[in-house]
């Protein structure tokens, strides 16, 4: 990690819990705890992994870092401005430096816009205001994510998901920004088409010098494209480490089960090693959201929170050092 | 090598057109496979390479029209499914073939229990009274691991989680204990972990029940983990197939090479992942020739005219790649 540069992005012990309310009289239930306390740094030109199940939180802290919810509490450092705090009006200029892509190409792309409408939205904002000098930018940005000029006026419905995805790309390129937000960039997409999506995201990142967040269930694609990765469980992290060390040094037991867990093309019949679900009865009461199901549950869990802890240099792990 | 008696399914020259504006879409154009009791085989391809419509077709669930089963036939015990009476055909599905969709919530019943619409499967199929369908129900909650079963026997689908919905689906399925069960991305829209999980209750549920499995997905690690044999599946037509080992250790189509070059493994961090350019045809505007030629790096004038052939590369080893057939021949090898 270069120590002499800053994070782009600094996220200091972020919460977000969302409120429940059942029965008959909308009592208030105990929240959800979307978020409980995240934190995590991209470096310039960095790619940071987000990796977890679905309803982990990864999605609530992509939203929360671009203020499309507000956090209940914790700090959000975008190049050194705090900008948890910032009102609508004075966040809006950041807004472009931060832009997303997201998950689902046909749900995210206007249909009833041209592929050009869409784009010029995000260059008019970026200041490009005159007509031929608009239009030329649209063509930039799409001979960059590597479309055709003359896709520029025609509809989302008449491309594949992989061109809608580069579109999407295009479109979060049109504000010049500094860090993008990948929610599940790839996992709508075709296998043949996934590669093609992530070779341009590793050209863009060069060329534009980009940084990422990258969202992703797959710990072979998070393997394959990040610098350093962050395994989320029930709004936490577990563990955080440069991206090898994790795969080969692996700490926490929900990592050891998500790794076990995902398939693996290079593995031929060797998927037998999935650990088995374990049901601790004593974890019900424990400070550890994971220790229910965890295979290495010891007594101490059940009552000392576990603290993220540092195992080796940038490697970090929510679990209680083992006894002995 | 088993004896032929022992084949559940044979499906061959499979065509399958759709008929709609424009040009007839062949879906799946002409293909062959078959499954050995016990065994797991895995169509392996990408989306609208055909492998849904094939297992529909199997089903007989295809709404014709727009579909047409065009040519071949399809036999299940060596009876011919494409020749029997709705009613004849109502009585091998669910208890000679079931199937297990990828998205259990809209496969389920909203409105009705779990249980109701598993003893509903039981009670179609067998004369047995309700309540000994609902013990069979509920030790077919027990076998695909819902835990307590005797309460979520009353649950709504909307009550259950997606794996547990999907074992509620893989109950259903083997309610009348099927020879063959067909299963269409069940994993698909799952967490990795429940992922696992439903693969092992799979494979345990074989072996104790003996029966077939026809695993379709476009994921090769799934394959990895669960195959016997493989085809893998482009443009409507198989493009390679053999034992899991052939598939991924010696690959020769090359679809199947670019596919598996195209994985972002760790083993490949720091390299540029190889890209197929281009994409699937649409199956009504296939090229002419091999339908893989546009994106082939190996297109030789030949892959443009002519249909290929599949090679025997020896051991039930088949691609339908002349090109690579002659380079092994040849002992050269061209791609990466």
């Amino acid at each position: 990690m270069n120590e002499t540069q800053a994070p782009i992005l600094a996220v200091e012990n972020l919460k977000k819990y969302f409120p429940v309310r059942q029965g008959f009289f909308k009592r208030e239930q105990a929240p959800v705890r979307a978020v409980d306390g995240v934190d995590l740094s991209i470096w310039p030109r960095h790619t940071l992994g987000l990796v977890g199940e679905s309803g982990c939180g990864k999605t609530t802290v992509a939203r929360l870092i671009l203020r499309l919810l507000d956090p209940d509490s914790g700090i959000i450092r975008f190049n050194g401005q705090e900008i948890s705090l910032l009102d609508e009006q004075r966040f809006k200029p950041l807004r472009k430096q931060i832009q997303m892509i997201f998950q689902d190409p046909y749900s995210s792309l206007n249909p009833r816009m041209t592929v050009a409408q869409s784009i010029a939205e995000g260059v008019r904002i970026a200041g490009i205001r005159e007509n031929t000098a608009q239009r030329r930018r649209i063509e930039q940005l799409l001979s960059m994510v590597g479309m055709p000029k003359a896709s520029a006026d025609r509809y989302p419905h008449e491309f594949s998901g992989g061109q809608r995805q580069r579109v999407g790309i295009a479109r979060a390129l049109s504000v010049a920004p500094r860090l993008i937000l990948c929610d599940e960039p790839i996992s709508a997409l075709d296998v043949s088409i996934q590669a093609q999506i992530i070779n341009l995201l590793k050209d863009l990142q060069q060329e534009l010098g980009l940084s990422y967040l990258f969202i992703s269930h797959d710990l072979n694609v998070v393997s394959y494209i990040c610098d350093h990765v962050c395994v989320m469980y029930r709004g936490q992290i577990m563990e955080s480490a440069p991206a090898a060390e994790i795969f080969e040094n692996p700490q926490h037991p929900y990592t050891l089960k998500l790794l076990a867990a995902a398939p693996n093309a290079e593995l031929v019949g060797k998927a037998e090693s999935i650990p088995p679900l374990a049901t601790n009865p004593a974890a019900a009461q424990s400070p550890c959201s994971f220790a229910p199901q965890c295979p290495e549950f010891a007594p101490a869990c059940a009552h000392e929170p576990p603290a993220l802890r540092v195992v080796a240099p940038g490697h970090f792990v929510r679990c209680l050092p083992k006894a002995g | 090598m088993q004896t032929s008696n022992d084949i559940v399914l044979s499906v061959e020259n499979l065509q399958v057109h759709f008929h709609g504006e424009g040009p007839v879409a062949k879906a799946v154009d002409g293909i062959d496979y078959q499954i050995r009791g016990q065994q797991t085989v895995c169509i392996v391809g990408e989306s609208g390479c055909g492998k849904t419509v094939t297992a529909l077709a199997v089903m007989g669930l295809l709404p014709q029209p727009p579909a047409q089963i065009a040519a071949g036939a399809i036999y299940f015990r060596g009876q011919s499914l494409l020749e029997m009476s709705p009613a004849e055909l109502r009585a091998v599905r669910g208890r000679g073939i079931a199937m297990v969709f990828q998205e259990p919530m809209t496969s389920l019943n909203p409105v009705f229990t779990i249980g109701d619409q598993i003893s509903e499967m039981i009670r179609t199929h067998e004369p047995v009274s309700a309540s000994d369908a609902a013990r069979r129900v509920l030790q077919l909650l027990d076998d695909v691991g819902i835990p307590d079963p005797a309460r979520r026997i009353k649950d709504y689908p909307h009550q259950l989680s997606g794996g547990q919905r999907q074992r509620v689906m893989i109950a259903m399925a083997l309610a009348c204990e099927p020879d063959l069960i067909i299963a269409d991305e069940p994993t698909t829209a799952l967490d990795v972990t429940v992922q696992a999980q439903i693969l092992k209750l799979l494979r345990d549920l074989q072996a104790r029940k003996k029966m077939a499995i026809q695993y379709i997905t476009h994921d090769l690690g799934v394959v990895a983990a669960i195959a016997d044999q493989v085809y893998v599946m482009y443009a409507g037509v198989i493009a390679e197939q053999g034992t899991t080992d052939h598939i991924f250790k010696n690959a020769a189509h090359p679809y199947t090479r670019a596919l598996l070059a195209a994985l972002p493994t760790r083993n490949k961090r720091g390299l540029r992942l190889y890209s197929i350019p281009g994409s699937v045809p649409h199956p009504a505007y296939k090229p002419k020739g091999c339908p893989f030629h546009p994106r082939c790096e190996l297109r030789q004038p030949s892959c443009m005219e002519d249909f290929p052939q599949l090679c025997d590369f020896g051991k039930g080893h088949l691609v339908r790649c002349p090109i690579t057939f002659a380079d092994r021949g040849a002992g050269k090898q061209r791609l990466t």
